[in-house]
């Protein structure tokens, strides 16, 4: 892992690490990347640590502090790194109303009406208008006052603005370590924001990965219902009048106004030439070299122009029938039908440039419900590597890195990087802690063309009864995940039927995910209270769904993982069938080979989460018996993998409760640091030994 | 020790049911005329601790149960030519009873049934640990289930004597359990045991005992306050779980339809419950699904994976059904937990609102997720818990038996200084020893195989003896242990009670003599085996006996 990693930093180049969760993954990128930027400080300035969820980029910042604690002490001098996370407005809020609020929305939206600069304008003239202290605090004195060096996490940055009345989200960073969410490097709508100051020779490293196509195709995607159009609609009005009602006040103050505008556009472009900026994949080069389009120079006209292109997406939304049209085909019918020219709309929407990338779909309804009327116009992003590309273009290294990121070669292909590493880790154990095992069961379900499903009864049973026994041999907690969510309504109603859960009930308490993210999060909660005293439970959940992406289960919150099926996506979605033939042309990755990948990886995640750790042990159970076809063995992470053999496959139920007393017994027995000394631990002395560094450069060679 | 525990087994039993009325001081609750048992006519009599029957013009009962020994009443259905109770015992056994008195009979019964519905709860409680615990000891140890089959099954002596102090040892290793009760939570399947049994005639049944009950007011806090509002004003009981069971609330797949139904309110208090569970939302920021997310510029922009919407409107009615299945198993299970109320209120509540309390969680359990067992540094010694059986005797260390051979700590440091200064001064005397010659001719007798050893090739016993005599043997001694511990356990015999086991123990031994031990002999005679092998066993026997009769010589000296 060292050598690969250092391998990399040397070469300023592009890599991708599989290594299973919970084997210090983190701590050894920080580590080594710390020790590189302080041997190097000035080939490396900066890393730029990313991560998925809010606890996750917390964790990281709690391992960075005990790395530098471990540095003071080994050193015994104190170290002048400054560290510090970055999140929304939500999490760093010390405004006592503001952040009473619960959701994003509400706290940025009382935020900028707290501290916008018109507002704190108003104030000079009428001093009751209310902002926020701490912000007014902040201007005036915090501005220049750096950060004093340390290691920030959210909360300390609280504290730290608490003491000084500062807001802590505005304080400036120029911080060694910057630790945030994907979304702060890979949205251009926040990106453009927060990460365009970054230098180029930093060090980026994307943890928890697994999704991150997902997450470009997301950030570089839009869609437009009908109440957007309708608050656009209002949003514009407003516009009109307060631009009526300047123009007769004062016209010289408009002009300039919107002169800064496209003063504005300009700047980009010339900071973008002398290499200051994070390049906004939004507004390509090509873009800024034209000058802005002469025909929205005024604001009428902006004004004109906004409002006839709201009327012509609006009677789109009209439609009966699904529309699905390339990027070029829209821009032309626009211009058939209200005139307006593709030169400006590339400027107000550039994305429109990367033609081919993009697809408009327009629905009508839902698939669900084909009698209410609730037009959507998708336009959706298919190519991942749009959003990535200026973070490749710009950093020296970027790594990208997660638990679960078999096949490894398919990232680097959707993605679009060539990179100088790919490897992939297993964990060397002291003990087999993790049990897969694969069920007979047949294929359970069918899509037909709607989302009708046609359930087999007689596998449901069996699923039930698979349950059902594992819930008497297994302790404390047992998470089990389903395909979808409307499957699993519909099992667990004809559990309920058949008396199933209420058997399960015997032996334990169970708690279902629900799509209500705050009604999941209190059975969440329950589920482990219940593992902590009694006879554990069981959480039925989704793959794909909010708990199968962020939520772990150690040790006793996860002993068994059963897992219902093979998560495909849905794929009638017309969204993913144009990305896919979108990928079957331009990538040459054929249809199923990546259906195959996106299920695997999802189940590989749901699987994973039971283990966190050697000290961890965990079932994992495969019900469904597509999972010993090679195609989709090849397809789980290596350290998975390797612990299937041929008499974990083709199990029937008596079969697979036998193997699984017999690992849990096997388990139940303490584990020592002692038993593991040697094998999966070394002390310092046996990691310097001439022995193992020859192993370590065998293992090294291999990857 | 406690000597209340109860004998739960059939040997017993038989015991008490032929009790005579003698003890007749017992307060008499209720008494019922016209009752028949087994075709008799006869009185039945509800006492504090006990129902008895007693047939007409008899003045003993024929039937007695202690509470305790009862599991559960059974009635008649209504409408029944036959009006009946029926006991049920923990033994299995049951007794019915006929109420035959024509105008009074249904009042009678109802009656009697009230009134043994309050008592029952009262016994329950203490019978069933006592028998849980009774049953898990014979399940686990078969030395023990053998000793009772032995000893009690066999009427060597009663399984009162039996468990006296087997119990007793019990209440001893957990001190605790005996004072503060430790709260028991509800089972997360109580719904489950309530399944209906169709009665034949279109009908189902529902079976409910008092337990059920409870937790379903546990539970269902607002089913309980139905229950008081309307029980006994408006419905009686039996209509109030009627109507529970008929209701949509309790088949809550079903849709929610009838207003008229008194639980459609529950319903809505129970979604109010979840609802206000999730508005509190989590403590524990890692499970905190809402905050998870990192993102909150855009959205409702975007390719959002949306679930399909939950508003009723555009759901089919199964869907809404399937949903409300969901909520309804994640709410009985919150619920559930919940019970154990001094558990959630124990964990300190972090309210959400006061946002200076939420890092010491949220530390703690970030701590909790980058640490690695395996990894930490320092390595406490791993310590084994103590589980102290007497506490106060760890406390002061083991009692000597005789006070004058107890040593000080000083005595042992003289002795250990003594000895050493002897070391220190020791010269072996070399013209002192033994002639080589007989050193090694000792040492030869000393081997296995020489004179001296004689005794130790003595063949084992398991080549000498069939296998089913050694059991047989075995078991001999396992019950000859016990009887003997009892025994020896009354010594000092200082009350007039362990003057009256201790008589009584010795009795047992002796009839364990005739009846067990005996027999053996004589078999093993018969099979030309060596008769040594119950040796050791009369000698113990013989021991108890002459210490018996020192004590009762004793005590006849001292009457005199």
């Amino acid at each position: 892992m060292k050598d690969v990693a250092f391998i990399e930093l040397k070469t300023t180049g592009h890599g991708v690490l599989e290594m299973p969760s919970g084997t210090g993954k983190t701590i050894s990128l920080l580590s080594l990347i710390v020790a590189y930027q302080k041997a190097f400080p000035l080939e490396v300035t900066k890393l730029i640590y990313c991560s998925r969820t809010v606890p996750e980029i917390e964790k990281v910042v709690e391992e960075l502090r005990k790395l530098m604690e471990f540095y003071s002490k080994q050193t015994g001098e104190s170290n002048n790194f400054l560290a510090l996370a970055l999140s929304s407005r939500k999490n760093l809020c010390i405004h006592p109303e503001v952040s009473a609020l619960r959701f994003g929305k509400e706290v940025d939206g009382k935020c900028h009406s707290l501290t916008a600069s018109y507002i704190r304008a108003q104030r000079h003239s009428t001093p009751d208008v209310p902002v926020c202290r701490f912000y007014e605090e902040f201007d005036a004195v915090g501005r220049q006052v750096p950060l004093p060096a340390g290691i920030y996490n959210l909360d300390d940055l609280k504290d730290f603005g608490r003491r000084k009345g500062w807001c802590p989200y505005y304080l400036i960073l120029h911080a060694n370590i910057v630790v945030y969410s994907y979304h702060y490097l890979l949205d251009p709508k926040i990106a453009d924001l927060v990460s365009k100051e970054l230098a180029k020779n930093s060090v980026v490293v994307f943890d928890e990965a697994h999704n991150i196509d997902n997450v470009c195709i997301d950030s570089m995607s839009v869609n437009i219902t009908r109440r957007t159009l309708d608050r656009c609609h209002t949003n514009v009005d407003t516009l009109q009048n307060t631009i009526q009602k300047i123009k007769e006040t004062d016209a010289a103050k408009l002009k300039m106004e919107y002169r800064r505008l496209v003063e504005g556009l300009k700047e980009a472009n010339v900071a973008r030439e002398t290499d200051v900026y994070l390049a906004n994949p939004v507004l390509p080069d090509e873009i800024l070299k034209e000058a802005v389009p002469g025909n929205i120079r005024t604001a009428e006209h902006f004004v004109g122009f906004l409002k006839r292109f709201l009327e012509y997406l609006k009677s789109r939304l009209r439609v009966q029938h699904v529309v699905q049209e390339s990027a070029p085909q829209f821009l032309k019918d626009i211009f058939d039908k209200v005139c307006i020219d593709r030169k400006p709309l590339r400027s107000v929407s550039a994305t429109l440039s990367y033609f081919y990338s993009f697809t408009i779909i327009i629905e009508p309804f839902e698939d669900r419900t084909p009698t209410i009327a609730n037009p959507v116009l998708h336009f959706s992003c298919m190519d991942p590597s749009i959003a990535i590309k200026p973070v490749f273009q710009r950093f020296q290294s970027v790594i990208i890195t997660s638990g679960t990121l078999s096949p490894l070669d398919i990232y680097p292909r959707i993605l679009d990087f060539r990179p100088v590493t790919m490897a992939s880790f297993t964990m060397t154990l002291a003990r087999t802690c993790l049990c897969p095992l694969v069920c007979n069961y047949p294929q359970t379900h069918t899509f037909k063309n709607t989302l009708t499903l046609t359930l087999v009864d007689s596998v449901i049973r069996n699923y039930g009864n698979l349950l059902l026994e594992m819930s008497a041999i297994v302790p404390d907690g047992i998470v089990a995940f389903f395909t979808s969510y409307v499957y699993m309504e519909n099992i667990v109603a004809s559990w309920y039927e058949q008396g199933i859960l209420e058997n399960i009930q015997r032996n334990k308490l169970i708690f279902i995910e629900t799509p209500d993210a705050a009604e999941t999060s209190m059975a969440l909660e329950k589920y482990q209270e219940a593992c902590e005293n009694g006879r554990g439970a069981i959480l039925l959940s989704v793959a794909r769904g909010k708990v199968s992406e962020g939520i772990d289960f150690v040790h006793h919150f996860g002993r068994a993982v059963i897992m219902f099926g093979v998560p495909y996506v849905y794929t009638q979605s017309r969204i993913l069938k144009a990305r896919l033939e979108y990928l079957r042309d331009q990538f040459q990755i054929r249809e199923n080979d990546f259906l195959t990948f996106d299920a695997m990886r999802h189940a590989a995640q749901c699987v994973g989460r039971a283990i966190r750790g050697k000290t961890d042990y965990g079932l994992m159970i495969f019900a469904d018996k597509r999972y010993a076809r090679a195609d989709k063995r090849g397809k789980l992470p290596r350290w998975i993998q390797e612990h299937i053999n041929d008499g974990s496959l083709n199990l029937t139920v008596d079969e697979a409760v036998q193997l699984s007393k017999h690992f849990l017994r096997q388990m139940a027995q303490p584990f020592r640091q002692e038993d593991q000394l040697g094998l999966s631990l070394l002390t310092l002395e046996q990691l310097e030994s001439e022995e193992m560094l020859q192993k370590i450069a065998k293992i090294a060679h291999q990857t | 020790i406690a000597l209340s525990s109860r004998n739960i087994f059939s040997v017993a039993h038989r015991y008490m049911s032929c009790r005579p009325m003698s003890s007749l001081s017992e307060e008499v609750l209720l008494v019922v005329k016209k009752v028949r048992q087994r075709k008799q006519d006869g009185t039945l009599y509800l006492m504090a601790e006990r129902i008895a029957w007693g047939p007409e013009g008899k003045d003993r009962f024929t039937v007695s149960h202690l509470y305790a020994d009862i599991r559960c009443q059974k009635i008649s259905p209504d409408g029944k030519a036959k009006i009946q109770l029926q006991l049920v015992l923990h033994t299995g056994e049951s007794t019915t009873f006929h109420f035959s008195n024509e105008s009074s009979a249904l009042k009678d019964r109802d009656a009697a049934k009230e009134l043994l519905q309050q008592l029952l709860p009262k016994f329950k409680k203490k019978a069933n640990k006592e028998l849980e615990e009774k049953n898990r000891m014979l399940q686990e140890d078969p030395v023990l289930f053998q000793l009772y089959k032995d000893l009690v099954v066999s009427q060597v002596i009663s399984a009162d004597e039996f468990w006296a102090n087997r119990l007793g040892d019990i209440n001893n290793a957990d001190p605790t359990s005996s004072n503060n009760k430790q709260e028991v939570g509800i089972s997360g399947a109580f719904l489950a045991d309530i399944r209906p049994q169709t009665d034949g005639c279109n009908g189902l049944r529902y079976n409910l005992t008092a337990d059920i009950i409870e937790s379903i007011f546990r539970t269902y806090p607002a089913v309980k306050e139905k229950y008081s509002e309307n029980v006994p004003h408006n419905l009686t009981e039996k209509e109030f779980w009627t109507r529970f069971f008929q209701s949509h609330y309790f088949h809550r797949d079903r849709i929610n339809t009838g207003t008229q139904d008194i639980f459609s309110e529950c319903a809505k208090q129970d979604e109010k419950g979840l609802k206000s569970m999730v508005v509190q939302g989590v403590k524990n920021p890692l499970v905190d699904l809402l905050s998870l997310e990192d993102k909150t510029l855009d959205e409702g922009y975007g390719f959002c994976k949306t679930f399909p919407s939950t508003s009723n409107s555009n759901r089919t009615v199964k869907e809404s059904s399937n949903s409300a299945i969901i909520k309804r198993f994640n709410h009985h299970s919150a619920m559930v937990l919940a019970s154990l109320q001094f558990l959630t209120s124990s964990t300190d509540g972090n309210s959400r609102d006061s946002d200076f309390f939420q890092p010491p969680v949220k530390k703690v359990k970030l701590q909790e997720v980058i640490e690695y067992e395996d990894l930490q540094r320092e390595n406490r010694p791993k310590t084994v818990a103590l589980n102290l059986k007497k506490s106060d005797r760890y406390a002061h260390g083991p009692v000597p038996l005789q006070s004058q051979h107890y040593t000080t700590s000083q005595d042992i440091i003289n002795s250990v200084n003594y000895i050493r200064h002897e070391m220190l001064n020791y010269k072996p005397n070399l013209t002192q020893v033994l002639s080589s010659t007989t050193a090694s001719s000792a040492i030869a007798a000393l081997s296995p195989g020489g004179v001296l050893m004689q005794a130790a090739t003595q063949q084992a016993i398991n080549q000498m003896v069939p296998t089913e005599v050694q059991g047989e043997l075995k078991h001999l001694y396992a019950a000859a242990g016990e009887l003997l511990r009892h025994f020896w356990s009354c010594f000092p015999v200082n009350t007039p009670f362990l003057e009256e086991k201790v008589m009584k123990m010795k009795s047992n031994l002796e009839r364990f003599q005739m009846t067990k031990l005996c027999p053996f002999q004589e078999k093993i005679q018969r099979q030309y085996l060596s008769t040594n092998l119950t040796g050791h066993l009369e000698e113990m026997l013989q021991t108890a006996y002459r210490k018996f009769h020192i004590w009762q010589t004793r005590r006849m000296l001292r009457k005199t």
